[in-house]
């Protein structure tokens, strides 16, 4: 427990994630409130070090950056359950990104390379799914493997150069916003009155519930608990063991190829280099949200936190001034804390 | 099969070998309804592999299965299952963070008309069928892993009765449990056979076996090396089998006598 304590006094919070572990067989509620409770100190924490980071500017702009994790997470915390893992979505992200720009670049509408690039993400993880079931590869080596190769078709398409200059429509995902209310100022410029819910913060609330809604109440989403808590026992029941895990690593994909299209219609430039290490953010997201690595639980809300503390951790020490190789001290920290409390709890 | 009557289950010349190693070698054996078979034999000898193949989680190298007389293919456990041949296994294969209903249902899950879980129905069912085995049975929603063994053991068993078996496999069904759990298993296996199910029991206990079995098939080595009612048979008669793989030189003498 000290060592917990020690090792992340930085952010000053984490102690409660380690209280909660402290309380075995309490389980899972008092897990998913102390990462609530994260949240809420962090938030208090950071808008006392700069009164900006409560205006509603601010919160769109974690609302942003957090989207891209949390669909990484989403996909991610599929995986997890089933007791796998993707390194791939990081890669996958760029990959498809890159497509969608190189289709649009091509000539094609907007939505046929969007599509075309979600499609890619998801084949890509459709692909995970055959190595990990068919080649029987460690899911830890078959998406490594896959990191490496979409990261390297990537580039190899674009020639390591981002792809730029494609116009207005593909920056509309990632830089529009719902119910925005815009004035004309009587000097001439243009006036936000309310920036409006941005589309990457919507597209991620309703694949949340779109997940949730599977992994609770569909026969799919309860294989793929019953496989990460038992793989010998699903198959005993019947479970196809092998079509769950490709469902999960594919939508992994699928999700990837989202994040992929929000972030590079942020930038309106499809960027082959974006997304290095994107993948330690949605496992971290998915674990301090309380999936367990061993397989078998986890929870889509649980995620959801666990991207909103990552998320707001990174946009407050940047708005605290804290520098970025700092940040990712801070960040490394928070990983080790959430999978020592995993441990603890599967510990019992 | 003696009296001419078409056996409920029947296996007929099974092998299985992986590799050079041959795990069961020419096995035949037959169930009929209402009928508790012991599958008896020492650790390796065989007897697990062969109802394995029997309960779909193993492909047989050569051989046939017959259900009621027509041959049948078991490629996957949710074959066996079809057929009506249901398995209780001796690791429960319970999903841990899975609750009762679920393990339950597990693969076969209930579904409303718009395809989504019903878990109501699943729960009303589940307790239905679990009070029937123990009344005591509570907190149904909880995780199986915070259950205990007994309650483990109910479920597993709840959930290869509840579906309508024709065959049953039980391994080792009483060897995690206390003495009235124990009893419980036994009265359900009467009331089973009562019901016309053919069981097919792997038990290392003696007692148990010489209570419950109509007749004995002993495995050693992956041959079946005797398959007697169990009335013409001692303990010590089959404890010969398991471990020597042949009867005592007195036995037919005793027969006669």
């Amino acid at each position: 427990m000290s060592q917990v304590e020690g090792s992340t006094s930085k952010p000053g919070d984490l102690d409660l994630i380690g209280i909660a572990a402290s309380l075995p067989r309490q389980g899972d509620l008092i897990q998913k409130l102390s990462a609530l409770a994260t949240l809420v100190v962090l938030v208090i924490a950071f808008s006392f070090v700069n009164g900006a980071f409560l205006s509603s500017a601010n919160a769109m702009t974690i609302l942003l950056q957090t989207a891209v994790i949390g669909l990484l997470g989403l996909g991610m915390t599929v995986v997890i359950i089933t007791g796998g893992i993707d390194l791939s979505v990081g890669s996958v992200l760029a990959l498809s990104g890159v497509a969608a720009g190189l289709l649009v670049k091509a000539g094609w509408s907007v939505p046929v390379g969007f599509a075309g690039g979600v499609a890619v993400g998801t084949f890509c993880g459709f692909l995970n799914g055959l190595i990990v079931t068919k080649l029987r590869i460690t899911p830890f080596i078959a998406t490594l493997g896959m990191m490496l190769i979409a990261r390297g078709v990537a580039l190899q398409i674009t020639g390591a150069a981002p792809v730029s200059q494609l116009g207005d429509a593909f920056g509309r995902l990632g830089n529009g916003a719902l119910f925005r209310i815009v004035e004309k100022a009587p000097n001439g410029f243009p006036k936000v009155v309310f920036p409006g819910i941005p589309y990457p913060a919507i597209l991620l609330l309703v694949a949340a519930v779109i997940i949730a809604y599977v992994l609770h109440k569909r026969g799919i989403g309860r294989h793929v608990y019953a496989v990460g808590s038992n793989e010998e026992a699903a198959h005993l029941s019947g479970v196809s063991v092998w079509r769950t895990k490709l469902f999960a690593y594919s939508l992994s994909g699928f999700m990837a190829g989202l994040a992929g299209l929000v972030l590079m219609s942020r930038l309106v430039t499809a960027q082959p280099s974006e997304g290095v290490m994107a993948e330690l953010d949605a496992i971290a997201a998915a674990v301090i949200g309380g999936a367990s690595l061993m397989g078998g639980a986890g929870t889509i809300s649980g995620t959801m936190i666990g991207a909103f503390i990552i998320g707001i951790l990174r946009n407050g020490l940047n708005m605290a001034g804290v520098s970025s190789f700092i940040q990712q001290i801070v960040i490394g920290c928070v990983v080790i804390g959430a999978v020592y409390v995993d441990q603890l709890r599967n510990r019992r | 099969m003696q009296n001419g009557a078409t056996p409920l289950v029947e296996m007929r010349h099974i092998s299985k070998h992986f590799g050079g190693l041959h795990a069961v070698r020419d096995v035949s054996i037959s169930l009929n309804p209402g009928e508790v078979v012991g599958v008896l034999g020492h650790n390796g000898a065989g007897k697990s592999c062969l109802m394995r193949i029997l309960s779909g989680a193993m492909a047989a190298s050569s051989g046939e299965i017959f259900l009621r007389g027509e041959k049948i293919e078991i490629p996957t456990p949710s074959a066996a299952r079809d057929h009506g041949i249901e398995t209780i296994y001796q690791t429960l294969a319970l999903a841990d963070h899975l609750d009762a209903p679920a393990n339950l249902f597990l693969g076969r899950e209930l579904k409303t008309w718009l395809g989504n879980l019903d878990k109501k129905r699943m729960l009303r069912e589940a307790e239905s069928v679990l009070h029937r085995l123990n009344p005591n049975f509570k907190n149904l929603t909880v995780p199986v892993s915070a259950m205990s063994g007994g309650q483990r053991q109910v479920i597993a068993i709840a959930r290869a009765i509840h579906f309508e078996a024709k065959v049953l496999i039980m391994d080792e069904p009483t060897a995690a449990l206390g003495p009235s759990e124990t009893e419980m298993v036994s009265s359900l296996v009467e009331k089973l056979r009562s019901e016309g199910i053919g069981i097919f029991l792997v038990c290392h206990d003696m007692h148990d076996v010489f209570r419950l079995c109509d007749r004995v098939m002993v495995m050693n080595n992956g041959r079946n090396v005797g398959d007697y009612a169990i009335d013409q048979v001692s303990k010590d008669d089959v404890l010969s089998l398991i471990i020597k793989g042949e009867l005592p030189a007195d036995w037919s003498d005793r027969r006669a006598a």
